[in-house]
């Protein structure tokens, strides 16, 4: 005998604790089991891209500090190379050094953050988070010391790195990546990877199929939980990624919890990274002279970096003058939660808030 | 015959709270306010259990009914399509106070029939030993056939609960 | 009786170790003048309740700022530390905050329940500490049935809950009301029976009675059965929405819950009711388990109440340890974990302490030869019964291995657009810039470069 229930509609978000911003998702729950969801995006848009047309490439760089502020040095990395790309500006190797470093640190800003908010979904009372932003301080640290900005940093300049990286970074660098950040990452691996509850609640959850992350053109984490060894610092090697020796973690079952372990061992892995950059950092000029008002010979150019949250793109097309003629962004937090859907439907509400952490969105590049 | 001031005083509120509480269970439109007036009626009967001293059911009474009843009363309604949770818009109206006339009578009849035996104030033995060794000496055979029926009960609200397609998946 | 060191702690009325002393001094002045019989009841009641409630309020001042530097230690950072000595007053601060506040109250919510509910969640966890005794001769009430008073009392709470999740009329509200009506129904029957064995063991449901059994046989409950332990404190975590089990309030899920639509002091008595809830369930373990007031011969020295205030806060911390370091459970997995592990648990101690008691009684050993022996069995058979429940029933997944794959190398598979390039089409523009890079790099199989990462297990 079917007991008959009626399917109630639910709004998550914008002003929703665990949405990570404003982003919106109409659910329709019966019970506690999602049936439908519906995806609303656009409470944040800034119109970066129309803007963007009306402005000089080099003050374009603070638009992508303001996309992914969670990760504005890999934002400002991509656009500099797609305009590096398009005025076949040669880049010196002190800055291609620097890049790779701050990128990196980025990368475990990032990284630390999501992990910590991705816990937090889980229901935990504010202690990872407390752990990782803990982490995250530290690298935001060295950026203040180094460009005077912790989140959105606005560091990278067309032709190199804004400024070159002072006396003191070094040593603070190599105390945080040899003393500090490795214990913590055996903590977070004590702590949450072996987790049982987070095993229950994670595993199996906002599950993506390796065909369904290559048909929604998934990346970041999100491609590499489903199986998919893909990352364009090693695919499309940029700033001299491929003079590093590093790994890419690859999961099994394209659930949150390989999404998650991914991410704990992504960050190792780029502490590996910036170990062989401090050794191999050159002397030499940090910054390729160019002109602040660079008028680009007509042309396009699309530059792709591994952001933490995956590919993102910088579409640059110039008419020879001081602005682009069209600016456009491959944002992978927007083209990640395209899946959302597909992920959530027929899993519990508790799932459906897990599974969106997984993803770690950021709704400033969701909606720019 | 209790003569206490306190006790008579305890037991006039409390009576008038239960009797109040439970018409309005009839009375009310709201079918969760009509549960939520069942429990202050369940307290109100375990109140009048403690003032004739049987602390053990009185306490088994907030347990039970109070806490559980009225959470299954509660499920009930939930359960309910909201359209259909109008209490007395109904049409089993007649019938219903029929049966409540009935059972009235019934009560009525009881009281006025039985020889009431009115104990001297005596010294109170614990009611939860006593009524243990009631339950397993001479009443052990109707209290044994009550867990045999509840069992019997919950076997068939597994059955009637049970989805056909639900145990087709956990076959597969 | 012995003489003691300390002039304040003799049998009389000021004896601070107990303060029975005090109401039997009142009562016997009132006898002296004569006053009306029932006066010493309505006194003493009173001298109670004033206690109790003082202590409440203080509980529910002090426990905020408790539990905000506990879990700011455990979350590396240093919790409330500007307002007052160590920020003591933060939390007069909060309820100065919370009385300003308007309460606003939905249009559509239901008026009276909606006012009721904070109210009645209150009442449970004062309701509860009356029958508690605080020292050899302090219990406002002592009942004989004070175990089945407290499991009663506790039940109720959650029904307060209920209410006024439904009374707001918000959908996150009313899942809240859900998931603890759901949660009250699987929670009640592992916790009664966890105090069951209790019960049975010490053969009286009269908390000061198993307080003086405990003291009898020098031992804390909890050593013999340490599994009613953990079921009674996991049920009871469950009870008060405390995080592995807050699924009624799930912050991160459905935004506050039940509490979703409450503000100002509405909202703030339910965050008080909480954490006199969990200090009134702290006190129901310390006192079934732990022995209350006594503490082996610590009693002689300390006031009993003081003792048993200790251990309050002991069990409180635990709460709130595994409130700093869990995350939460989804409440199909709770409901499941208490039907499937919890309830055969209590069942299976039941009958190991049937036959314990049975056997004490008939054999009539002496307590020093078969209370060592019962600790040690009931120990191993907690600690094989979780093992092998872990190990056999515990949570599966579908999919193995957990481990990640690590890649050195990745080959590059050729894009569909940049297979066929064509460089008219792809640099329109006669630009110096390098458009397509990649296409030069073309060829390759796309269908075998897809899944690099090898064939899924």
């Amino acid at each position: 005998m079917p007991i008959k229930s009626e399917p109630v509609e639910v709004n998550i978000g914008p002003q929703h604790p665990s949405t990570h911003g404003v982003f919106r998702m109409v659910a329709m729950i019966d019970g506690e089991r999602i049936t439908d969801v519906k995806m609303i995006v656009g409470y944040l848009h800034r119109s970066m891209e129309k803007l963007a047309e009306e402005r000089t490439y080099t003050q374009n760089i603070p638009f992508t500090d303001r996309m992914d502020y969670l990760a504005a040095m890999t934002s400002n990395l991509g656009y500099c190379l797609s305009v590096e790309k398009l005025a076949g500006i040669d880049v010196p190797e002190r800055a291609q050094v620097l890049r790779v470093i701050f990128a990196e640190l980025q990368r475990i800003a990032s990284h630390c953050m999501a992990t910590g908010a991705f816990i937090n979904d889980c229901g935990a009372w504010q202690t990872p988070v407390m752990y990782t932003f803990r982490d995250r301080e530290k690298v935001l640290d060295l950026f203040e010391m180094t460009c005077g900005a912790r989140i959105t940093t606005n560091y990278m300049r067309i032709g190199g790195v804004a400024f070159d990286v002072p006396d003191e970074f070094l040593p603070a660098l190599d105390m945080l990546i040899n003393d500090d950040l490795p214990f913590r990452f055996e903590e977070y691996d004590q702590l949450l990877v072996g987790n049982e509850i987070i095993l229950m609640r994670a595993r199996d959850v906002g599950v993506v199929s390796p065909e369904m992350a290559i048909n929604a053109s998934l990346s970041g984490p999100m491609l590499r939980s489903a199986g998919i060894a893909w990352d364009l610092r090693k695919a499309d090697p940029y700033s001299g990624y491929d003079q590093y020796t590093f790994e890419i973690p690859v999961g099994y079952n394209g659930d949150s919890y390989d999404r998650m372990v991914i991410r704990i061992e992504e960050m190792k892995q780029s502490l590996r990274i910036i170990r062989q950059a401090v050794h191999i950092l050159p002397g030499g000029p940090h910054k390729t002279e160019v002109p602040l008002a660079i008028r680009p010979p007509a042309g396009e150019a699309y530059s792709r970096v591994e952001s933490p949250k995956g590919e993102v793109g910088f579409y640059v097309v110039s008419d020879g003058g001081a602005a682009p003629y069209r600016w456009h962004v491959r944002a992978p937090s927007l083209i990640n939660l395209s899946v959302l859907k597909e992920m959530t439907v027929g899993q519990t509400i508790a799932d459906a808030i897990v599974t969106l952490g997984s993803i770690d969105i950021n709704v400033g590049e969701v909606d720019r | 015959m209790i003569t206490d001031t306190g006790i008579v005083i305890a037991f006039y509120v409390i009576g008038a709270s239960t009797v109040v509480s439970a018409l309005m269970v009839a009375a009310v439109r709201n079918l969760i306010h009509a549960v939520l007036f069942l429990v202050i009626t369940f307290t109100g009967v375990a109140g009048i259990y403690i003032v004739l001293s049987a602390d053990f059911v009185a306490m088994a009474q907030v347990l039970i009914y109070a806490g559980a009843i009225s959470v299954l009363l509660v499920f009930a309604v939930m359960l309910t399509p909201t359209g259909d949770r109008r209490n007395a818009e109904t049409s089993f109206q007649a019938p219903a106070l029929v049966l409540a006339g009935l059972l009235l009578a019934v009560v009525v009849f009881v009281i006025y029939d039985t020889d009431w035996r009115i104990a001297s104030r005596g010294q109170f033995t614990t009611t939860a030993s006593s009524l243990g060794r009631a339950f397993f000496s001479p009443y052990v055979v109707p209290f044994e056939v009550a867990s045999v029926l509840l069992v019997a009960a919950m076997v068939g609200a597994i059955i009637l609960t049970q989805d056909e397609d639900e145990e087709a998946g956990h076959a597969a | 009786m012995t003489p003691r060191p300390l002039t304040l702690i003799t049998d009389n009325w000021y004896d601070i170790r107990d303060l029975s002393n005090l109401s039997g001094k009142i009562e016997e002045l009132i006898r002296d003048a004569n006053g009306p019989h029932w006066a010493v009841w309505v006194v003493s009641a009173l001298l109670g309740a004033i206690g109790i409630v003082a202590f409440i309020g203080g509980v529910a001042i002090i426990n905020i700022w408790i539990e905000r530097r506990v879990v700011g230690r455990m979350q590396s950072r240093l919790g409330p530390n500007r307002l007052g000595p160590f920020g003591l007053l933060q939390p007069l601060a909060d309820a100065i905050k919370l009385m300003q506040k308007e309460v606003l109250q939905p249009k559509a919510a239901d008026g009276l329940v909606f006012s009721i509910a904070p109210i009645a969640f209150t009442v449970p966890g004062i309701v509860i500490m009356a029958v508690l005794p605080w020292g050899r001769n302090m219990s406002l009430a002592r009942l004989d049935v004070g175990i089945l008073f407290i499991l009663a009392m506790s039940s109720l709470g959650a029904l307060a809950v209920f209410t006024g999740g439904y009374g707001s009329n918000n959908k996150y509200a009313l899942f809240g009301a859900m998931r603890v009506i759901a949660m009250l129904v699987t929670y009640e029957i592992p916790s009664v029976l966890a105090l069951l064995g209790l019960v049975l063991f010490s053969g009286t449901m009269d908390l000061a009675d198993m307080v003086l059994f405990q003291e009898k046989f020098w031992i804390p409950l909890v050593l013999v059965q340490p599994l009613p332990f953990l079921i009674y404190f996991i049920s009871s975590s469950a009870e008060l929405n405390r995080t592995p089990a807050d699924l009624a309030e799930a912050e991160s899920e459905i935004a506050g819950g039940y509490h979703v639509e409450y503000s100002g002091m509405k909202f703030g008595l339910f965050y008080a009711a909480e954490l006199i809830n969990a200090v009134a369930i702290s006190a129901i373990i310390a006192t079934v388990f732990l022995g209350g007031w006594w503490f082996y011969k610590l009693d002689e020295l300390v006031p009993g109440w003081m003792i048993f205030i200790g251990k309050i806060y002991a069990v409180y911390f635990l709460f709130v340890w595994t409130r700093g370091t869990l995350p939460r459970f989804r409440i199909d997995q709770l409901l499941a974990f208490a039907w499937k592990w919890m309830t055969p648990m209590a069942f299976a101690n039941i009958i190991v302490v049937a036959a314990e008691v049975l056997i004490w009684d008939e054999t009539g050993a002496s307590a020093g030869l078969v209370l060592p022996l019962y600790i040690a069995f009931n120990m191993l058979f907690a600690g094989v019964l979780i093992v092998a429940w872990v190990r056999f029933m515990g949570p599966r997944f579908s999919r193995f291995p957990d481990r990640l794959r690590y890649f050195d190398r990745i080959d590059v598979p050729s894009l569909p657009a940049m297979r066929a390039p064509a460089p008219a089409a792809a640099a329109p523009k006669s630009g110096s810039g390098a458009p397509a890079r990649s296409a030069s790099e073309g060829g390759g199989d796309l269908r075998g470069g897809r899944l690099v990462g090898g064939p899924r297990p």
